[in-house]
């Protein structure tokens, strides 16, 4: 067993595919750290001019207005809203000029709290969040920038309880590791994903080309079948070798940030709750891990009954894909998608809680998916066994 | 020759990789019906509604002032709150069902949006307006539709208007698709050379026979697409062939639907010669299905990686690869614009394509091939 699964490892290891799909990974990450991360403009950022120009237009207003029986009620509510929100304002702007981060950190968590507080709730048309929020074209401007702050309010809470130093990379979550946060919330797992489906498409039916140098193998089919598996979920994982350099260049350009910042997580209604960083990527990591055995289980499975390359393919992009077909946002209030296992396939987004954000739902949970995932996989494993243990069954 | 042609039909016909094929195909056009229906697509109240917000939001970062012509409002202020009331209008006139209201006040917008570009301050509200490219062609559309006297589509399922979606995001994936279904073209027959030395014709015969074959095979899946759609004929009608679509073909103008779909195949034919003829000579170079896959992709992206590339090489063909980018004008809303013409970009294909079969008939021969 250990003598095959090292002639299989070696084989996968110098497989001209393979190694390509390193290197391109590779290019990628490079690609991304030196062009494109540089150029990340996020909504909230660390800008006191903002800042300033806000507090200074609302200070103003509050010096110079009078209340009286003929005020206007919009009036009235401005200058009884204003108040506080300028006491936090303040009180960045105070620190931000001082250095001190931390105040900085608890004066915009208490303001980002009260900002969602007035514009979701009591906005009435009137107040707006970040204009960045409302770029053309997007009709759930207001839910992202509710979504935006009650995340910011959250994460800046966790700040001020951190023990290590703050920067304003930090804040405007430019570090390595905040990076690669960002990045699981959007193309990284489907990346890895996709990465995955092409280092297992061949595995099985490579041997094709010489089939009789393997009949002779003291192995059974089903046997050799889990070490083809193995290696390829343990190539997969290494793809995160090539990507990780990426991550090296931008943390020496941004820092590498801190594996004890906080996370914060979408628990349902409203309410966020603080991750640790070393935590959330130990969930991801076990979601990706979760995944790649999916789809290993399925291409193994597809590659002992279709036993075509092409058909491989298709088959487990169908399965990557399918959440394009019914996704929409507030889907998940109708419908019950959790128990898709496709919907699980943004692996950032479902252990952030963001996806149940989308889907209006509370269901899409890392444990659910670790269930859903893990039983798919065992289906596809167990049809494969009986499969590979009918007599008249033939491998290539 | 056409016995070659025979022996290849006989063989592809119980090739797996062409069933698939035949399958994702079907599940592309379904899935995609579902996507239009789940998003919504063609919805003018959300629509509306989206760029009613937009509009608050840039008015978000003036003062409220007086907005007439004699107000104290700058240009561009006094230019929103106008935009504002014209898409309010808009609105309305869907409500109340009355269309020439309604193409009216999209005349008048685009007017008042190609002022608003050169006004002081644009720069601060670019993000919630569309471009300058988008407004054109939203202008040429609302110009045509204004003559002819069209009526305004609201259901984006009907036969012809789904194909136009269809055909417009076909473009973007077509390339990429013909490369999966190729790029081990070649591969099964080096695996047994001896065969191929054996055909009494010579290489590039053979070759043009294989190119022939698949390309009949993919004109297959084109009919496939018409065909898939068909139920639409039956549950949402037939739609208007003739309804304009905007598009950037040198000129700001309008192709009606069966006209951009003839542009689509077009593009499509060629798109395919190409990609087959580039799999073969990369299958003959390489020696792997999957390392021709990587590089057909990485040719393909590299354009949109370095952008620059499209200005300094006009004539790569793999510019013209997505030609719904290319009709929808994106090309010249770059940073360095680039004004690439759809029919320049056949040209340079069917160039391309001759150069290949070139190549093809020169350098390759039975005598170096080795059993991969």
């Amino acid at each position: 067993m250990w003598a095959y699964f090292k002639l299989e490892f070696f084989q996968f290891m110098r497989n001209k595919k393979n190694i390509a799909i390193y290197v391109i990974l590779l290019f990628f990450s490079c690609y991304f750290a030196i062009k494109i991360a540089p150029t990340y403009n996020p909504i909230e950022k660390v800008e006191v001019n903002e800042i300033e120009a806000r507090y200074e237009t609302r200070e103003e207003f509050l010096n110079n207005v009078v209340i009286n029986d003929g005020t206007h009620h919009l009036t009235r509510y401005a200058a009884a809203i204003f108040p506080e929100w300028n006491e936090y304002d303040k009180q960045r702007l105070d620190a931000i000029n001082q250095n001190n981060l931390k105040e900085y950190a608890e004066a915009t968590y208490k303001w980002y709290a009260y900002s969602d507080n007035m514009i979701f709730y009591r906005g009435g048309g009137v107040l707006y969040y970040n204009p960045g929020y409302y770029t053309f074209g997007n009709n759930y401007a207001t839910m992202d920038g509710h979504f935006g702050y009650l995340y910011n309010a959250s994460r800046y809470e966790g700040y001020t309880e951190v023990n290590s130093d703050l920067t304003i990379n930090i804040f405007e979550e430019r570090t390595a590791l905040q990076t690669l946060q960002r990045l699981l919330n959007s193309y990284l797992p489907l990346i890895l994903i996709v990465s995955c489906i092409l280092f297992t498409v061949d595995i099985v039916l490579k041997d094709r080309r010489n089939p009789t140098l393997l009949q002779g193998l003291p192995l059974s089919d089903w046997r050799k079948l889990m070490v083809k598996g193995f290696v390829s979920l343990l190539g997969s994982v290494l793809a995160i070798i090539p990507l990780s350099v990426g991550l090296l260049i931008i943390g020496v350009q941004n820092g590498f940030g801190d594996f004890g910042l906080p996370v914060p997580i979408y628990i349902a209604d409203d309410i966020f709750s603080n991750r640790m960083m070393w935590e959330y990527l130990i969930q991801n990591m076990l979601l990706i891990i979760f995944w790649f055995s999916l789809i290993i289980s399925l291409v193994l499975l597809a590659s002992v009954t279709l036993k075509n390359e092409f058909a491989n393919l298709f088959v487990a992009s169908v399965l990557v894909l399918a959440e394009l077909m019914y996704f929409n946002r507030g889907i998940g209030a109708i419908k019950d998608f959790h128990w898709y296992p496709t919907s699980y396939v943004q692996v950032g987004q479902i252990t952030s809680g963001y996806r149940n954000y989308l889907y209006a739902s509370e269901a899409l949970t890392f444990g659910s998916g670790l269930a859903i995932i893990g039983l798919c996989t065992c289906m596809f494993l167990f049809f494969t066994f009986l499969l590979s243990n009918r007599r008249k069954f033939k491998l290539l | 020759m056409w016995n070659m042609l025979k022996t290849f039909f006989i063989l592809e016909k119980s090739n797996k990789r062409n069933i698939f094929a035949c399958i994702s195909v079907a599940i592309f056009v379904f899935g995609l019906m579902f996507f239009v229906k789940t998003e919504d697509l063609g919805n003018a109240v959300k629509e509306k509604s989206g760029e009613y917000q937009s509009l608050s939001s840039a008015l978000s970062q003036y003062q409220n002032v007086d907005a007439t012509d004699s107000g104290n409002g700058s240009n561009l202020y006094k230019n929103l709150v106008l935009q504002q009331l014209l898409v309010s209008k808009q609105r309305m006139a869907i409500k109340m069902d009355r269309p020439e209201l309604f193409m009216d006040a999209a005349i008048e917008l685009t007017d008042l949006r190609t002022k608003s570009f050169g006004m002081e301050g644009f720069d601060n509200v670019e993000s919630y307006l569309p471009s300058k490219i988008e407004n054109q062609l939203d202008r040429v559309f609302y110009d045509y539709m204004n003559q002819t006297g069209i009526p305004l589509s609201i259901d984006s399922l009907t036969f012809f208007q789904f194909l136009s979606y269809l055909f417009v995001v076909l473009g973007s994936v077509w390339f990429v698709f013909i490369s999966i279904y190729t790029c081990g073209i070649m591969i099964e027959d080096f695996q047994h050379t001896s065969l191929i030395k054996g055909y009494p014709i010579t290489f590039d015969k053979y070759v043009i026979a294989k190119s022939i074959a698949t390309m009949l095979i993919v004109g297959v899946f084109i009919v496939e697409i018409f065909i898939f759609s068909l139920p639409l004929l039956y549950f949402k009608g037939v739609g208007n062939p003739s309804y304009p679509i905007p598009v950037f073909d040198g000129v700001f103008t309008v192709y009606p639907i069966y006209k951009y779909i003839g542009v689509a195949i077009l593009y499509m034919i060629f798109i395919s010669i190409f990609t087959i003829l580039l799999s073969v000579i990369l299958n003959v170079l390489l020696k792997n299905m999957y390392l021709t896959l990587f590089v057909e992709l990485l040719l393909f992206i590299v354009p949109m990686l370095f952008p620059n590339m499209m200005n300094l090489i006009p004539y790569n063909p793999f510019n013209y690869m997505n030609y719904s980018h290319l009709l929808n004008g994106q090309t010249p809303d770059l940073a360095n614009p680039v004004v690439l013409n759809a029919t320049h970009g056949l040209i340079y294909i069917g160039m391309s394509i001759v150069l290949m079969v070139v190549a093809v008939k020169i350098f390759l021969t039975t005598g170096k091939l080795k059993r991969v």
